[in-house]
């Protein structure tokens, strides 16, 4: 039944039409959404620690608009709605009005704001057109934290239905399916891609390796977002490379419990986050592991590094992005990068969640000006980098794919075309995803890979294929 | 009119003062309460030093004037100057700390005062501006925003008027009920609106605190909207 026709149905029985979301929802409903976002609001403030920042914030909040300039979203818009204050001041205002003394005394005597429907159209729209990118809390002189507000708008909302059916779908496999993770990879899938990926590093290399699944008791257990073990063997091929060059070969694992590093939690609501953390820890803990390894992903980095100490209790488990043990073997001499074979210009896209929101900037450009020779900077870089547009779970939302290109990576897509790169480093699965579709859209003249593919070409290995030799063979191949 | 003054100048000057500080008090004593009480041990994960660095480099705002914004920022920077300088150090208001509150500040010159007077003033009047006639500013400002730009306006144009009466039109005495008056507004005002951001400022800008979230509160707000049956 098509949309049009199941809204005249519903207006004929009576009931009210479907409302139009920006986005697909499960169980779009249309009844009582403002009672049932206030009871919801009412549960996170009196179970969670919200109550505090919110109160803070709505009192003192500024509205200097500063955020608005340094927001990609506003820039590629201009519209005063997608200013981050604007956006955040949708559920302060909420809060102010329905949950605070001041709020109750202004409203009885008054009047002013009060919730309705389309405020509630607003905020779905709203907060999902922000890539959680967190750019304007570095320039909010009051230190306000758009992104934090903004996840909690989500939370709420999530709470009465209204989330994008692709995160809510991909959680509840990772959380209640038989797979255990967002992609719905089966273990024999994964065996069979690790397998693929075995016989291709011996192609490539010239070595024969078996990757480690289920060894008990390894320094390492490694997680990555599952969607690379489908979209990127070359990053993980290079993630391999690494780990034997380095003689660390039998010192980690893939668990086959849980081998998916992804959490849309942190995007969208604190139960979701923890839940899968705990979910991390345990297969952590029934291989006896040591030490969390990430994957390239951002988000699946910060999400380990920051809440596994929140909400791990006494595991202790230390967390570690994959780039970070490669710079350490990289210092310490356990590697070696071929500094001929990367001729390319080559640029660098700082994924949010690690760099601004994370302890990641200078790590991966040491490793990339160890062995590149030509790298150019985007303008700006580092903690101050443009999300690629696809941040806070927008990417894997398929049908908002023309807002991502046109208005959230439109800002991206420009800086990218400016380095004038031959190759764009985003080591990140959401950002990788959103940078090709960015570079096809716009039709750039870059490659988007992760730094470990660029590794993949460059690194020494002992015993195996020399770099320059497997740089002909692979240009043979393309000929 | 004496009567009133004084009147003004004593009592008046004593509660408004003393709203605006407990009023800032009651504030920090709730969130450091809350932080304290919720956060607890999980305060051991935060990053203290880059927040620190973070909320210092406010203080000399270099870094931060971004393109776009510049004009708006640095006239808000020199009127927060003005807006603390003033007060504060001027000489007149030095012998009011001292009596009031047991306090012997430094004074700044007269001259340097009514200098940085008139410049406050025009920072308002840009400001204002700004509010007026920038499209994206002028949609986010409420009419608080406005008043209380006016709140401080006041004082500091009635201060003027009263320490030079070659310029003031109006009689001295009024001028300077009006100054007092509306200082005690502006007092009384500080903690109840966007204001109170002279302690809250530092409580803002600790989001990295929040994001240390309580454990096992997702499952309790789950089981309390959707009982213990909860799916994702």
């Amino acid at each position: 039944m098509s949309e049009k026709t199941e809204m005249a149905n519903a207006t004929l029985a009576g009931r009210s039409p479907i409302r139009s979301y920006p986005y697909y929802i499960e169980n779009p409903e249309t009844e009582h959404r403002v009672e049932r976002f206030l009871e919801a609001f009412a549960a996170v403030l009196k179970y969670t620690d919200y109550k505090p920042l919110l109160d803070s914030y709505c009192t003192s909040n500024a509205k200097c608009n500063r955020c608005a300039v340094t927001c990609p979203v506003f820039l590629a818009t201009g519209d005063p709605k997608d200013i981050p204050c604007y956006r955040s001041n949708l559920l302060l205002d909420i809060y102010k009005r329905y949950f605070t003394i001041g709020g109750w005394l202004k409203a009885k005597f008054a009047g002013g704001f009060e919730l309705t429907e389309a405020v509630i159209d607003e905020m779905l729209s709203l907060f999902y057109r922000c890539t959680a990118c967190r750019r304007c809390t570095m320039e909010c002189p009051m230190g306000v934290d758009h992104g934090l507000v903004t996840r909690l708008g989500r939370y709420v909302l999530s709470l009465i239905g209204i989330v994008p059916k692709a995160l809510q779908v991909s959680v509840r496999e990772q959380l209640e399916g038989e797979t255990r993770n967002t992609s719905k990879v089966p273990k024999v899938a994964l065996l069979d891609t690790l397998s693929f990926l075995s016989d291709e590093l011996d192609d490539l290399m010239g070595v024969s390796l078996e990757f480690p699944v289920d060894q008990m008791d390894r320094e390492y257990v490694f997680f990555c977002a599952v969607s690379d073990y489908l979209m990127e063997p070359e990053t993980l091929m290079g993630n391999a490379a690494v780990l034997y060059a380095a003689g660390d070969w039998d010192k980690w694992t893939i668990g086959t419990g849980n081998y998916d590093g992804i959490n849309y939690g942190l995007f969208y609501s604190d139960w979701h986050l923890e839940n899968i953390i705990k979910q991390l820890l345990a297969e952590v803990d029934r291989l006896r592991g040591n030490t969390i390894l990430i994957g390239e992903c951002g988000h699946a980095s910060r999400s380990a590094h920051d809440f596994v100490p929140v909400f791990g209790g006494s595991h202790g488990h230390s967390v570690i992005n994959f780039m970070e043990y490669t710079l350490d073997c990289l210092e310490k001499g356990k590697i070696t990068l071929d500094p001929n074979i990367i001729t390319e210009r080559v640029t660098y896209h700082d994924p949010c969640n690690i760099a601004r929101s994370g302890w990641i900037v200078e790590q991966p450009r040491a490793i990339l000006k160890s062995f590149v020779r030509d790298f150019v900077e985007m303008e700006p870089h580092g903690h101050n980098n443009y999300c690629c547009g696809g941040g806070g779970g927008l990417v894997s939302v398929d049908e908002i794919h023309d807002y991502r290109m046109e208005i959230g990576g439109k800002v991206k897509a420009e800086q990218l075309r400016r380095t004038g790169a031959d190759i764009c480093i985003a080591p990140c699965a959401n950002c990788k995803k959103q940078l090709k579709e960015l570079v096809e859209h716009y039709d750039l003249p870059c490659q988007v890979m992760g730094l470990h593919d660029l590794i993949l070409k460059a690194i020494v290995i002992e015993g195996a294929k020399i770099p320059q030799e497997r740089k002909e063979e692979a240009a043979l191949l393309e000929m | 009119m004496e009567q009133w003054i004084s009147f003004a100048k004593g009592p008046l000057f004593a509660f408004a003062f003393l709203v605006m500080v407990l009023g800032l008090i009651r504030l920090v004593i709730i969130q450091v309460y809350s932080l304290i009480l919720q956060k607890g041990r999980r305060l051991r994960n935060v990053p203290w030093k880059k927040i620190a660095l973070e909320a210092t480099s406010w203080a000399v705002p270099v870094r931060h004037l971004i393109p776009g914004t510049r004009f708006f920022s640095v006239t808000s920077y020199l009127f927060h100057i003005g807006v603390l300088t003033v007060p504060i150090l001027l000489t007149d208001h030095i012998a009011l700390w001292e009596s009031f509150l047991g306090v012997n500040l430094p004074a700044i010159g007269h001259r340097l005062a009514d200098l940085l007077t008139l410049f406050t003033m025009a920072c308002i009047i840009l400001l204002f501006g700004c509010r007026l006639f920038i499209p994206r500013l002028k949609s986010m400002s409420k009419f608080m925003d406005f008043a209380l730009l006016g709140v401080i306006f006041v004082p500091f144009a009635s201060g003027y008027l009263a320490s030079h009466p070659n310029v003031n039109p109006f009689p001295w005495e009024t001028v300077m009920l009006v100054h007092i008056l509306s200082a005690e507004v502006l007092f009384i005002a500080v903690p109840f609106t966007k204001l109170s951001h002279i302690v809250l400022f530092f409580f803002d800008r600790i989001s990295q605190l929040h994001w240390q979230l309580r454990p096992g509160a997702g499952d309790r707000v789950a089981e309390a909207l959707f009982g213990k049956e909860t799916h994702v």
